[in-house]
């Protein structure tokens, strides 16, 4: 995982909880901490620090993801406005994460791994979204999904109809705007 | 005064703790930004090497296509698409330059990605042609470099401002297809968001556009590779092989529907090739240029929309014409009757009035033909007829020529094995002085005793086809050879006077022979003959293809003592002012003007000129066919010197010459 995300974890925990709770996090999952952009770092250290602040915040890592996903928009929009100014909607924003986001993002950080989204345009009110990836974090995405409909006022239900933290071999959301 | 300052103003060993905490969080917060900061740059960096390494796989992905692409069509709308796909460019398009106009035309090479929502610009697009400074490419043209468009939509002078914003594009760029430093093309790219100038962009385009330039210029040496392997270099018109090609494909059409209609014309240049043997190959070359390009004018206004005509020069004086279409007899006819017509104006090479004339056979479709090379073979059938039966005329195919030119092929044949088996003889007619009615000399005139049939062959069945094929050069010279013995023979043997003449004929062709004089010299030096006694005949034929070489034949000839006569005099298409120029010793009257001698008849007048042409000049005059007392009387009451003809005597052979020699005239 690209150290831009830590990052960006970081950045959203300070905002929230000061940067104490950050450095409590490392402590407890026993990290050192140092994390640049640019780097790569494992895996596994994203998934100990969700870990971390599942236990101390008495939530699921699932909760935590998708906060985490949910406050990681408006930082992403500070660093990267290019990214979200030609956009009217959050619909409009989000079905360019395949063709406009993502490939940016693999410009920027060589070696970013970002996954690929299908997109199924059911009807005006809502969006399908299949999701696969090894890293099994649909619950990321879905925190994006729901930051984006924020940074555009708009507001968004999102369900899983499969899940594969839950044994299905890819995950199925459902989007739906409240009009 | 800041929170800093307070706290380092206190005693308090808390304060002094705080202070110190406040100093690190502060340089916490600074190293924090430098990190960004530095993070930022090196994102960016990145980010550029990134799009530059992109730029340069695209590049070396379409340098790559250039150098192996087989058209340029399959080039240009690889690199379209591979540039549409890197860029996220939705829509790019080709325009090629029109030589003529100048202005840059639409082709049917472009790449939408999203076809349906650009539509109504594609369409626009494909039928916009832009002038130079005129819209992005007719910018592109003008400045001869890549160019970029923030926003199209806020520049109404571009033609295709709103049907661009129409459909949602934006931003454009296009660069020039360069071949050289020449633009052969020009290629645009739309998006559909406004974007600022992406200066490494366009520098890869323009990169591109060079790369894609050598397609075209690969293309071009191509073509003329091509275009020079199927066209004469001299005239420019198709050559043999284009030419065939066409009739090939008018022969299967016309297989496949009757309606499909093609006649083809066989044109070939009468007495071309005294023209390059005379006045030299750059005269003949200059001759047949203007004279296919009178060709290709008849043709152009000849052919009118139901007509498709094809003009092509097959080699030497050969020219091939295939009409395609609604062509009836009738008109094909009539087209070679105006490819006469534009010949009978003079063209002048080397600041020389030179004539000329040309034989046409013609081959219209027929169902039996199957394949281009038989028409060919009849159409040039029809040509040898027409050049046979004179020059200047036109001759249509039909199953008979085909069986003459069978004949005619035997005849070929059995000529050169009766030169090889020496089956030719001479006969002689003697000249005869009108004041005493003595011999003074003979006319030698070869016969052709067929050993298979034993039949003897007139001149008139052979001479000409000794003539065109050349065979004539020989025969020639055994003729002039076996003259010149019997004649030195006769006189050795006291039968003959020393100052008898023996007259001998040359051909238009052997006239022309470089080693002409060369050679009469040498026969009169290998037998011994006295230059005074012969005489060699020419026709008028001979002397007007060029003057002044005739000329300084004739005096090379008088020089030697030889004397020469004109043949056939008022039968060709010398003027009497050519005989001014030309130093001839005798002038032979034709037998259709003595045949026309009546008493007190018109024949009279055009002899008697004639008579008194040559003894203002000084020329004897020989006049032939005499047949009866009446021409010989009225012949000698002119004033003519000499006559020959049936009266005196037919031509006879050696012995029968003999005799006539030993008879004393009464
Ligand atoms: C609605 C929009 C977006 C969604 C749904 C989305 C979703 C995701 C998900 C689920 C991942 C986790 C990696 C994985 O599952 O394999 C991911 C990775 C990532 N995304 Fe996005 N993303 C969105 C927008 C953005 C934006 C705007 C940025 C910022 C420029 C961004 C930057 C990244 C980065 C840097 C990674 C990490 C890749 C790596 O470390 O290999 N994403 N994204």
């Amino acid at each position: 995982m690209k150290g831009v995300v830590f990052n960006l974890l970081e950045e959203a925990v300070s905002r929230q909880f000061g940067p104490e709770t950050w450095d409590d996090l490392l402590d407890d999952a026993d990290l050192p901490g140092a994390y640049t952009s640019l780097g790569n770092y494992s895996d596994a250290e994203i998934v100990a620090l969700v870990s971390a602040a599942a236990t101390k915040l008495g939530k699921t890592n699932a909760e935590i993801l998708q906060w985490f996903g949910e406050e990681a928009m408006p930082i992403l929009k500070e660093r990267y406005p290019a990214l979200f100014e030609n956009h009217k909607s959050a619909r409009n924003f989000i079905l360019t994460v395949n063709s406009i986001i993502h490939p940016e993002v693999r410009k920027l950080y060589s070696g970013a791994s970002c996954p690929f989204f299908h997109f199924r345009e059911a009807d005006e009110h809502s969006i399908v979204m299949g999701y696969e990836s090894s890293r099994q974090m649909c619950d990321l995405a879905h925190g994006f999904v729901k930051g984006a409909a924020n940074i555009y006022c708009e507001e968004v239900t999102i369900e899983h109809h499969s899940c594969m933290n839950h044994g299905a071999d890819k995950c199925l959301m459902e989007i739906r705007w409240a009009h | 005064m800041g929170a800093l300052d307070a706290l380092a103003a206190s005693a308090d060993p808390v304060d002094a703790l705080n202070l110190r905490i406040l100093k690190l969080e502060n340089r916490l917060q600074r190293e924090r930004a430098a990190r960004l900061q530095a993070e930022e740059i090196a994102e960016k960096g990145l980010r550029d090497l990134y799009e530059r390494q992109r730029q340069l796989e695209l590049l070396e992905t379409i340098a790559t296509k250039a150098n192996t692409g087989r058209s340029v069509e399959e080039t240009f709308t690889f690199a379209l698409d591979a540039i549409c796909r890197h860029t996220g460019w939705p829509f790019g398009n080709v325009y090629r330059l029109d030589d003529a106009s100048g202005e840059l035309r639409p082709t049917p090479m472009w790449h939408a990605g999203d076809q349906e929502r650009l539509s109504a610009f594609i369409e626009r697009t494909q039928r916009t042609i832009f002038r130079t400074g005129e819209g992005l490419p007719g910018r592109v043209l003008q400045k001869g470099t890549a160019t970029w468009i923030d926003n199209v939509a806020l520049d109404p002078t571009l033609p295709r401002c709103h049907v661009a914003a129409e459909c949602g594009l934006h931003a454009a760029f296009g660069f020039p297809i360069l071949v050289g430093s020449e633009i052969r093309a020009v290629m645009e790219f739309f998006h559909r968001d406004v974007q600022a100038l992406d200066e490494q962009l366009l520098t890869v385009m323009a990169q591109i556009g060079m790369q894609l330039g050598r397609v075209i210029e690969r293309q071009q040496a191509e073509e003329k590779l091509i275009h020079d392997a199927t066209h004469d270099p001299l005239t420019g018109l198709p050559n043999r092989m284009l030419f065939t090609d066409r009739l090939t494909r008018a022969v299967a059409l016309r297989t496949r529907n009757p309606d499909n209609r093609y006649a083809v014309l066989f044109i070939d240049l009468d007495r071309f090739k005294l023209v390059n043997d005379s006045l030299g190959h750059a005269a003949g070359d200059a001759l047949l240029t203007e004279i296919a390009a009178r060709f290709a004018a008849v043709l152009e206004s000849a052919c009118t929309g139901d007509v498709l005509p094809t003009l092509a020069r097959l080699g030497g004086d050969e020219f091939t014409i295939l009409l395609e279409g609604a062509i009836e007899n009738g008109e094909a006819i009539a087209i070679a009757d105006r490819i006469l017509e534009t010949l009978a104006e003079p063209v002048e090479v080397e600041r020389q009035k030179v004539y000329t004339s040309a034989s046409i056979g013609i081959a219209t479709c027929a169902s039996y033909y199957t394949d281009a090379t038989d028409i060919m073979r009849d159409a040039d059938l029809a040509m040898y007829r027409a050049k046979a039966s004179g020059r200047a005329r036109i001759e249509m195919f039909d199953k008979s020529l085909h069986d003459k030119a069978i004949e005619r092929l035997a005849l070929e044949s059995d000529l050169r094995e009766a030169l090889h088996n020496g089956e030719f003889v001479l006969h002689y007619q003697p000249i005869v002085a009108l004041a005493d009615r003595r011999v003074t000399g003979f006319e030698a005139l070869v016969r052709w005793q067929r050993k298979t049939t034993g039949d003897l062959v007139a001149p008139g069945e052979f001479i000409t086809l000794a003539e065109e094929t050349g065979l004539i050069v020989f025969l020639g010279d055994w003729v002039l050879r076996k003259a010149l013995q019997t004649l030195v023979g006769w006189q050795k043997q006291g039968i003959a006077a020393s100052t008898l003449t023996m007259s001998v004929n040359v051909s238009p062709r052997q006239f022309h022979q470089h080693d002409f004089v060369a050679g009469v010299l040498s026969a009169i030096a290998d037998t011994g003959a006295d230059p005074a006694c012969v005489r060699l005949e020419i026709t008028e034929g001979v002397s007007i293809i060029d003057a002044t070489r005739t000329a300084g034949i004739i005096q090379e000839l008088r020089d030697a003592g030889i004397r020469v006569s004109i043949d056939d005099f008022g039968t060709g298409y010398s003027s009497l002012s050519y005989l001014h120029n030309l130093p001839f010793d005798a002038l032979k009257i034709d037998r259709s003007f003595v045949a026309s001698l009546k008493q007190k008849d018109d024949g009279h007048e055009i002899i008697q000129t004639i008579l008194d042409l040559a003894r203002n000049m000084g020329m004897e005059v020989v006049a032939e066919g005499t047949e009866t007392a009446d021409h010989v009387d009225m012949l000698r009451d002119m004033g003519c010197g000499f006559a020959q003809g049936y009266f005196f005597s037919r031509p006879v052979d050696a012995e029968a010459a003999r005799a006539l020699l030993a008879q004393v005239p009464d």
